[in-house]
């Protein structure tokens, strides 16, 4: 009996350690119903089949199962993936056959242990919308060599299983590239075509470059492997060249640069030839050119002779024509002309004309006048000048010649001169305080009044005159000096037989009048008619034998 | 299409284009490319612009349709209340789904040419008054993306009326079983008078003129790749 007892105490403890035992197993093993499963989504990778993956949840700590159920819009039923494996483990592939487009899929995955099942949220997928291509495969790249610039070409191939060709799927690629040392990828788009240019690389750098595609606007593929291709550096080949070529052109260039240098006047005649200048002649331009000034005078006057003083004769005024009675009158180297020109002028007449008489004289001085003012008429440029004139006692019978007006055209008249009248000189450069002479400008041209004083009569029939300017009565001129000074007139005494003029001092009351009154002096009994208009002279002239002289004539 | 111009280089390269023809006619597999290439033969003998260029243009507005209503989508789907999605009615109720279409690549390589452009065209002319539908309520969306989903509708609207014109010229091209179009008309008119049920309902169109946007574009594609065997980089 009490065996018995004893054994079924001892059972019932065993049974109690052995629940308690798997009691305990069970709480440290905890098998449960599994987790839900959770669909990632699906892919197709040529609108032609998709593939669908999901992450399973906890096991429950049992073997468990997943399934994936799918309805699909126009089938009836629901049913089940028909590949678990072909697309690896927690996947289900679907094929061609059981792939339809336009049309949506409503997927569920289960799990099953044996405790239980969890059931996925539902997905709905249209096939077109899942579309995500594999990566385009052998991107190549290929470095060409153009003249201008340095290009390089990218060749890829579509992945095989993608149908382009039918226009099933419209593929659109993009290009990454980046430079080695740079960070950003540059995209470019290329259409649909396989292969891009990238134009104008730069040498020496290394370039990577991936691709990647989409179709229809679906989602992008992952990006290819990325090719790098290091540019080589073409250049340099071609910079040896050009530094030898440059350097053995720069040889004859710099022969020809010295030698143009060298030669530079030769060249500069040849490539800029002298302009043609117009010439004066006679004018030295040299000595013009070396600026002094007497020698420019020389230079300017060189080969124009002042024109012998030519008497001037009072328009209203015969010339004094002293007619010795002997012949020695005749000789030419008396004068008896008291009227002496003072400065040079240009229009001279050339009183050589021979006169025996004084009617003929007086014939003669009337043309000579006439001469005169045609002269002066013709005359343009006679303003400043004074007319003088001179006649020499003798006159030679060589009629004047008109003289030339101009400075430059004076060597006819220097002849004539001195054909007349050999020695005669026409210099009158220095003057000294010698007697008035009356030099009257002609009235049509002539605006001054110069008078001059005579310095001095040397033997050669030259009057020495004072060059000064003796103011006379202005009004009465008509361009007078200002100055006041007292007028003598002088009656000639006599000529001496060497020319000489004695003259005879003598005050003229006339002279008040002159200087006092603004008209002009009547001019003498003499005075040949003649409408030249000479306004004033105040000093009597010639016929009256009076000569203006200063009181203290050194010749008195 | 529009562009339709006539050039004697175009005359001289669709003559030769149909020497080209006429010497591949003999290797003609399937009878739908042979079909196709009679078409093509006297298209080309009468038409100035080849048809592959016809095609291209009208390709290229049918990418452009459904590139913008896919961004459409995925704009409006930025904000978009999470209960919208749940209770989204099915796209089986859209009013072209009883239009019958290719539903994989085989079934769709194998309809005629004249088909495919029928369907297209049919497609393309049933969404003429759910787009001013759209439009209509773009204006006053509940969306923060309100202005630019307006505009994009209103490009959507005047590309489909380029498309829908230059499919006009091209089935006058065709056989004249191009020019029949299915009626699908659209009954729906209202869209809504809550915040919710407004934007539930524009995504719902939306999405149903994403799919069939889609479906015009896959068809003329597939026509424009046909026609363009002489010039394979167009495909």
């Amino acid at each position: 009996m009490a065996v018995h007892s004893v054994t079924v105490r001892m059972t019932r403890y065993v049974g109690l350690a052995m629940l308690s035992l798997l009691l305990a197993a069970v709480e440290c093993n905890s098998m449960s119903p599994p987790g839900k499963p959770v669909l990632l989504g699906c892919t197709s990778p040529e609108k032609e089949t998709f593939t669908c993956r999901w992450e399973p949840g906890s096991d429950g700590g049992l073997p468990t199962t997943h399934r994936l159920y799918y309805e699909r819009e126009k089938l009836e039923g629901t049913h089940e993936c028909p590949d678990y494996h072909s697309a690896g483990r927690n996947s289900c592939y679907f094929d061609k056959n059981h792939t339809s487009i336009w049309v949506d899929y409503y997927l569920t995955v289960v799990a099953f242990n044996a405790l239980g099942n969890a059931t996925s949220d539902t997905l709905r997928i249209d096939v077109v919308e899942i579309v995500k291509p594999n990566t385009p495969e052998n991107v190549t790249l290929l470095v060409e060599e153009r003249e201008e610039s340095l290009n390089l070409h990218v060749r890829w191939e579509r992945p095989h299983n993608t149908d382009t060709q039918s226009g099933w799927v419209t593929p659109e690629y993009q290009l990454g590239v980046k430079q080695e040392n740079t960070n950003r990828w540059k995209e470019f788009k290329a259409g649909r075509q396989t292969h891009f240019t990238l134009y104008s690389v730069n040498p020496g750098v290394v370039y990577m470059v991936r691709v990647r595609w989409r179709l229809d606007h679906g989602s992008w593929s992952e990006w290819s492997n990325t090719t790098s291709v290091k540019i080589p550096d073409y250049f340099q080949k071609e910079r040896l060249f050009w530094i030898l070529v440059s350097t053995l052109s720069s040889v004859p260039f710099l022969a020809a640069m010295s030698i143009m240098v060298m030669k530079r006047k030769h060249v500069k005649q040849c490539l800029l030839p002298p302009v043609p200048r117009p010439k004066i002649r006679g004018v030295d331009v040299q000595l013009l050119k070396s600026g002094r000034s007497e020698d420019i005078v020389n230079a300017l006057i060189t080969n124009q002779s002042f024109p012998p003083l030519v008497a001037w004769k009072d328009q209203m005024e015969d010339y004094l024509i002293v007619c010795d009675n002997d012949d020695s009158i005749q000789s030419q180297k008396r004068k008896k002309s008291l009227i002496i020109p003072a400065v040079f002028h240009l229009d001279r007449e050339i009183q050589c004309k021979e006169s025996t008489c004084v009617q003929n004289d007086w014939e003669k001085a009337a043309e000579r006048k006439d001469e005169i003012n045609n002269l002066i008429n013709s005359n343009k440029s006679l303003s400043g000048e004074r007319l003088s004139n001179v006649e020499p006692p003798q006159l030679p019978t060589q009629k004047h010649r008109r003289p030339s007006i101009n400075l430059v055209n004076t060597d006819a008249t220097d002849q004539s001169l001195s054909s007349c009248d050999g020695t005669a000189e026409n210099t009158f450069t220095s003057f000294a305080n010698s007697g008035y002479v009356d030099i009257q400008r002609h009235a049509g041209y002539v605006q001054e009044v110069d008078y001059s004083r005579v310095k001095e009569v040397n033997t050669d029939n030259i009057l020495i005159l004072e060059k000064e300017n003796v103011p006379l009565d202005s009004s009465g001129y008509i361009q007078g000096h200002k100055e006041d000074l007292p007028e003598d007139y002088s009656r000639v005494k006599e000529v001496t037989s060497d020319s000489m003029v004695l003259l005879q001092k003598q005050s003229v009351s006339l002279d008040t009048s002159c200087r006092e009154k603004g008209n002009h002096y009547t001019h003498s009994t003499n005075q040949k008619p003649g409408n030249h208009h000479v306004t004033g002279v105040c000093t009597e002239l010639i016929d009256s034998g009076y000569v203006d002289t200063i009181p203290a004539s050194p010749l008195m | 299409m529009e562009q339709e111009r006539e050039t004697a280089t175009r005359k001289r390269k669709e003559d030769k284009q149909l020497r080209d023809k006429r010497r591949k006619m003999a290797h003609r597999g399937t009878n739908g490319s042979k079909l196709f290439m009679t078409v093509l033969y006297t298209v080309a003998a009468c038409s100035a612009i080849p048809i592959s260029d016809l095609l291209d243009r009208a390709s290229q507005h049918s990418d452009k349709l459904h590139s913008l209503s896919t961004i459409l989508t995925q704009e409006l789907d930025s904000h978009f209340p999470p209960i919208g999605r749940v209770i989204m009615p099915r796209p089986a109720m859209c009013h072209t789904s009883s239009l019958e279409t290719p539903n994989d690549k085989e079934q769709a390589l194998q309809v005629s040419e004249s088909n495919l452009l029928s369907l297209a065209r049919s497609l393309l002319q049933a969404w003429a008054d759910p787009l001013v539908v759209l439009s209509a309520s773009a204006n006053s969306l509940p969306h923060p993306a309100q202005n630019s989903i307006s505009n994009k509708i209103q490009e959507l609207q005047e590309h489909s009326k380029n498309l829908g014109d230059g499919l006009n010229i091209l089935s006058g091209k065709m056989e004249p079983m191009a020019q029949t179009i299915s009626s699908l008309p659209y009954r729906g008119n209202n869209i809504g008078q809550d915040k919710i049920s407004k934007l539930i309902n524009f995504n719902f169109l939306l999405s149903c003129f994403r799919r069939d946007s889609h479906k015009i574009d896959s068809f003329l594609k597939v026509l424009r790749c046909r026609a363009a065997k002489m010039q394979p980089q167009l495909c």
